[in-house]
């Protein structure tokens, strides 16, 4: 029968062990610490993501958002972007989360005989109103503050 | 050994990471199909999608594939909580987590991030027995494991910049502070060198204690924080005991090694077909689950497994491979329970069907709302 005693424990790492666990603990440590300061060079300030600045999902301003796109024509024409997608990205487009901003106005201009979209943001707070605009064929869109405050 | 190699590779309770690897896959299994699941309806609608990474922009995850990846992820995670994880396991859990999360900004919880730092941590645990990690008798069992230092300062760095950030809006910030203090002191506690940490570090839990419990965080975060610190910070044999008593089963189950009946033999036939079988079987369980995706991912999960097992189905005749299928098994039917039992899946079709009314997709909503109103106690 065999013994019910302990397996031997891990065995201690060889110098050479050590080395290579030793950089490849560095490398580890020092992208922790690089990827939360990636946030003091983010151009939208909304994006949290990988910073630990909250723990928690943060509550969110009220805001509205109103779509329209140009055809071929001429014509403006309103969409809604509650009928096209999720209601979670809607709230994204709402708050001016630039990718996703970006994405839906890029979505938008695969439609046939769009010209140009343009995006009216209006929030309670700092951010107030802004509008979006891309000409379908560009590859970003053009942001305009227009108040800074509801 | 110089003074930054004794902090990396000295002497830790085995007990500790056996402890902690297990503690985090099993909350991380419920956690995905009882917080992630109801969120998958949200998955593909309107062929819109932006991902966490740019690699992912063409990719419009659907919620089969989401629902798929948490199942698969879940149930691995679950089994490998459940009998000696396997570092294939391991990285699959970790891959399949963070595909999970990163396909899609619909996920974008800041613990989830910090649960794919884990499990690249867990990578390279030692995947321990349970006989390896707690003795019979009243020693503790201590080895070097340099993952499970970079565990608890990964841990450490976390607190640091919620301190930071807090500091620079001019918010309190010592508590933090103080968790980040800890987990950076709490991994010299086990060395026998050092009696005075041995003696200050279980103090140290009431920080990351409060921290949890006293402030708003999303989701389990909480949980799994407390669950950590107390792992973590208590003393090597409150850990030790706490291990023991837990593991009493599991000890106590057929022996595995036993030398004098190595190699082949008529039971290695037996246990291969009883596996194999077990493999097929155990997937076919998740058709009762009736959401999308997750019978693929299920099926993914016994091959899997098979991987893992490798030659060890055919080659060992001994009752490991069976160990792992039961536990497959388990992990299996674990989430049928979970998912029946709660109301992840009515969630999942009432979110659905909500956001395809606001949609105008009347067949869609109709769809949902029937699985809804079946699923409605």
């Amino acid at each position: 029968m065999a013994s019910f005693e302990t397996e031997p424990p891990p065995p201690q790492p060889s110098g050479k062990a050590r080395r290579r666990a030793g950089a490849l603990i560095a490398a580890f440590v020092l992208l922790q610490f690089l990827i939360p300061l990636t946030y003091l060079t983010r151009s939208d300030t909304a994006d949290e993501r990988f910073t630990w600045r909250s723990l928690s999902t943060p509550t969110a301003p009220a805001c509205e958002t109103e779509a329209s796109l140009e055809r071929t024509d001429g014509e403006r024409e309103s969409i809604a972007p509650d009928k096209l997608i999720h209601r979670d990205w809607v709230t994204y487009v709402e708050h001016g989360r630039r990718a996703v901003v970006e994405a839906f106005l890029q979505k938008q201009c695969e439609a046939d005989g769009v010209v140009s979209v343009a995006l009216l943001n209006r929030c309670d707070d700092e951010r107030g109103v802004r509008e979006y605009t891309l000409r379908c064929g560009g590859e970003r869109a053009h942001e305009t503050i227009r108040t800074a405050e509801r | 050994m110089k003074a930054l190699e004794r902090y990396w590779f000295g002497d830790i309770a085995l007990g500790r990471p056996y402890l902690l690897l297990r503690m985090v896959l099993a909350l991380l299994a419920f956690d995905t199909w009882l917080n992630m699941m109801p969120e998958g309806a949200k998955y593909g609608v309107g062929g819109f999608n932006v991902a966490h990474f740019p690699w992912f922009d063409d990719f419009v995850p659907s919620s089969g594939f989401y629902l798929g990846v948490l199942a698969f992820t879940g149930v691995l995670a679950l089994s490998q909580a459940l009998y000696r994880p396997h570092r294939i396991a391991i990285a699959l859990i970790a891959m399949g987590y963070t595909l999970g999360w990163s396909c899609s900004l619909l996920d974008s919880v800041p613990y989830h991030y910090l649960l794919s730092l884990y499990l690249v941590c867990f990578v390279f645990f030692p995947m321990l027995s349970a006989r390896a990690a707690f003795s019979r008798s009243d020693r503790e069992p201590r080895g070097s494991v340099p993952a499970y230092v970079l565990f608890c300062v990964t841990t450490a760095i976390v607190y640091f910049y919620v301190a930071a950030w807090a500091a620079a809006r001019g918010e309190s910030y010592w508590l933090p502070m103080a968790c980040c203090v800890g987990y950076l002191l709490v991994s010299m506690q086990d060395r026998v060198a050092l009696p005075a940490v041995r003696l200050l570090a279980p103090m140290l839990v009431a920080a990351p204690l409060t921290f949890h419990l006293a402030t708003p965080q999303a989701g389990w975060l909480p949980l799994y924080m407390t669950g950590i610190a107390l792992l973590v910070f208590s003393p090597t044999q409150w850990v030790h005991a706490f291990g023991r008593a837990l593991t009493q089963p599991a000890r106590g189950l057929l022996d595995e090694t036993r030398p004098e009946e190595g190699g082949l033999d008529e039971r290695a036939s037996q246990v291969f077909y009883l596996s194999l079988f077990g493999l097929v079987v155990a997937p076919m369980l998740s058709m009762f689950v009736d959401l999308p995706g997750v019978k693929t991912g299920c099926s993914l999960t016994a091959i899997a497994m098979l991987v893992v097992m490798g030659r060890q189905l055919y080659f060992t005749p001994r009752w490991r491979p069976v160990w792992r299928v039961a536990s497959l098994f388990a992990g299996c039917l674990a989430l049928l329970l979970t998912v029946s039992a709660s109301d992840a899946r009515l969630d999942y079709y009432l979110e659905g069907a909500l956001d395809a009314d606001r949609r105008g997709d009347t067949e869609a909503a109709l769809m949902f709302r029937e699985k809804a109103e079946r699923y409605a106690r």
